[in-house]
């Protein structure tokens, strides 16, 4: 493997008697496109700034292309950032925002506007470099912020959920020009955001992090197939968390017993569970199936429909079992009109033992 | 509804009745009602007339950049470096000079500034002094700054103290360095609180007749001491009345060239 671009080394940030970040390292390859994914208040922002320079960590190390940038001032760095609130500067026009960054770095008037111009249009917002900030539309400010960030070339480009502020269909419109522009130019990006469909759709990595620390480290989809604790689970969503202790386990399958009934779920890599030992797994919703007569499957459980959530395609059902615990079912709809229910709201939802997915942290 | 009646009744008759006044005539150290410009003629064909004027809006002007100038890095500190405790008794201590009457600061002044007082004493020990000054320019502006410089640094304080902290960041984060944000940044973003604080002090000074009365000595003459003169001497009111006039154009036309730059933007 490649020298990473950025390496966070028992990273730590404090503030008087509250923990931000708890020692935390993890490494950023060069050109990946790296989200930093959590609730409020988990210490991703703070992760961010601290790469900035905006916070000084108050112990371990943060190294760029191998350098120790501990004590280099946030302008002395080149790793723009993106803020939620743009903070675009009110009192100048479009180009002279996406000017300020070279302006300050020295470059003479006439190659400082010809740029300028030329990210204002490759972002496609060319017509509206003298227009006042102010005047300009959410989705537009947004490129000119972008603009703004891009035009000195930075290796890294820093983000602060800077879709957030946007209407629902502008934020696709723009996650697909950031990830556009992240593999045209080649550069890393470090994405914050409290959206997991923002973090999932766009990031080559995504980091999950809870209470000042990392949770799970990863691919969306192996985060979102293998959590590795409960919070992951439930912050991901659309899975369902069962939580039980071992009745027996082969080195093939544990038999675990929850409130619900007896499962069996595969054993993994690292051996049997002792009898008695608690034990969670998962099973996404989306690998579950219904069906209005009993299946020979391993795992049945037989419930009621609650309530339905049609998204399109697919159908979200909520299904309360006989204990009055809720299960969540992802379906395609044809599928969905397939089933006969036979007037009753009855069904088994079942799945095969290896789609479950033992808790690597209980 | 009451406010807009009570401007007319005591703002806008007055000023019409004084304007009006400046064309009547003092014939045998009495006002008659007339209509002529005799006063207009004298007053704006008078050299001392002018001198004053010109003399005036340059004490007025240099109150107002050392005001300013003075004020800014406190209102700097006090916005970003201060705490926000510190800064609530900052601006608590700034309200407490106006519970006192101006006067009586002015005459405290004329102690220190006098030639037997301690800023003539400091003078003299270093081998400058003593120097009295007291009946100076010099004392007229501090006279000007005791008046004003308060007000500009609470209303630069809580200009500077309404500015995006974000935006400051971003500055750093583009590479702009402490010193260079504070013009490229700083600045701009509070033009609007630093023009209307530095207005407030160019238009309190050049009405304020206390400070070049009793600490300027009156001479060379402010307007306002010219309007007191003429009034005084031969019952002059036209003649006060046209340099109020003049005051009141000169002041507006400051005040509203300041607030269009304030508010000027482009795009």
């Amino acid at each position: 493997m490649t020298t990473p671009l950025v390496v966070f080394d028992r990273v730590e940030k404090r503030f008087e008697n509250f923990v931000a970040v708890k020692p935390t390292s993890f490494e950023i390859a060069a050109g990946e496109f790296l989200a930093i994914m959590g609730p409020s208040g988990c210490g991703k922002t703070t992760t961010l700034r601290m790469l900035a320079g905006l916070e000084a960590p108050t112990a371990g190390e943060i190294r760029f292309e191998g350098r120790v940038m501990n004590n280099v001032k946030p302008h002395e760095r080149d790793m723009p950032l993106v803020w939620q609130s743009l903070a675009l500067f009110p009192f100048l026009n479009a180009r002279e925002n996406v000017e300020f960054g070279l302006k300050m770095r020295g470059v003479d008037s006439a190659t400082r506007k010809k740029k300028a111009l030329e990210w204002l249009d490759r972002l496609g917002i060319g017509q509206f470099a003298e227009r006042n900030v102010a005047k300009l539309s959410g989705g537009q400010r947004q490129r000119v912020a972008l603009a703004r960030s891009l035009v000195t070339e930075p290796k890294i480009l820093l983000l602060d959920e800077p879709l957030s502020a946007l209407d629902a269909h502008l934020v696709i419109r723009m996650q697909s020009v950031l990830t556009k522009l992240q593999k045209e130019l080649g550069i890393t990006f470090v994405y914050v955001t409290h959206s997991q469909s923002e973090a999932f759709a766009m990031a080559d990595r995504v980091v999950i992090m809870s209470h000042g620390e990392i949770a799970q480290i990863g691919k969306a989809k192996d985060i979102y197939r293998a959590p590795s604790d409960k919070f992951v689970a439930e912050f991901v969503g659309r899975n369902n968390i069962f939580e039980g202790k071992v009745l027996k386990s082969t080195p093939a399958n544990t038999v675990v017993a929850t409130p619900l009934g007896a499962f069996s779920v595969p054993t993994g890599t690292k051996g049997t569970f002792k009898a008695d030992d608690p034990l969670s797994f998962v099973v996404a919703a989306d690998l579950v199936q219904i069906s209005a007569q009993r299946p020979s499957e391993d795992n049945i459980v037989e419930c009621q429909v609650i309530s339905e959530q049609f998204m399109g395609t697919t159908v979200t059902l909520f299904l309360e079992a006989k204990d009055g615990s809720e299960l969540k079912v992802q379906v395609g709809q044809r599928e969905l009109e397939g089933i006969d229910f036979k007037g009753s709201k009855k069904l088994f939802a079942s799945w095969p033992v290896s789609r479950a997915h033992v808790l690597a942290r209980q | 509804m009451p406010l807009l009646i009570w401007q007319v009744l005591f703002f806008v008759v007055p000023l019409g009745f004084m304007f009006v006044m400046s064309f009547w005539l003092v014939k045998d150290y009495r006002m008659t009602p007339a209509f002529a410009l005799d006063n207009w003629l004298k007053i704006l064909t008078w050299g001392i007339f002018w001198r004053a004027y010109g003399y005036t809006l340059a004490l007025a002007t240099a109150a107002m950049a050392l005001a300013s100038l003075f004020a800014f890095p406190a209102s700097y500190t006090l916005a970003f470096k201060a705490s926000d405790a510190a800064r609530r008794w900052a601006l608590f201590f700034l309200i407490i000079p106006f519970f006192t009457s101006y006067l009586v600061r002015v005459y405290a002044w004329q102690v220190v500034l006098a030639g037997n007082g301690i800023i003539s004493a400091i003078l003299g020990f270093v081998g400058l002094g003593p120097l009295s000054l007291l009946n100076t320019p010099i004392g007229t502006l501090v006279g000007y700054l005791t008046l004003t410089f308060p007000l500009v640094l609470i209303l630069q304080t809580i200009s500077l103290s309404s500015i995006d902290k974000n935006l400051i960041e971003a500055a750093h984060n583009l590479g702009c360095g402490p010193l260079r944000t504070i013009f490229a940044v700083i600045i701009p973003a509070a033009k609007v609180g630093l023009i209307v604080a530095a207005l407030f002090c160019f238009i309190l000074s050049f009405g304020d007749f206390v400070s070049p009365y009793y600490l300027g000595g009156s001479k060379p003459p402010t307007l306002s001491i010219m309007i007191i003169d003429s009034t005084k001497s031969g019952q002059q009111w036209p003649r006060a009345a046209v340099i109020a006039v003049m005051m009141i154009i000169s002041l507006l036309t400051v005040a509203f060239a300041s607030v269009t730059a304030a508010y000027r933007r482009r795009g």
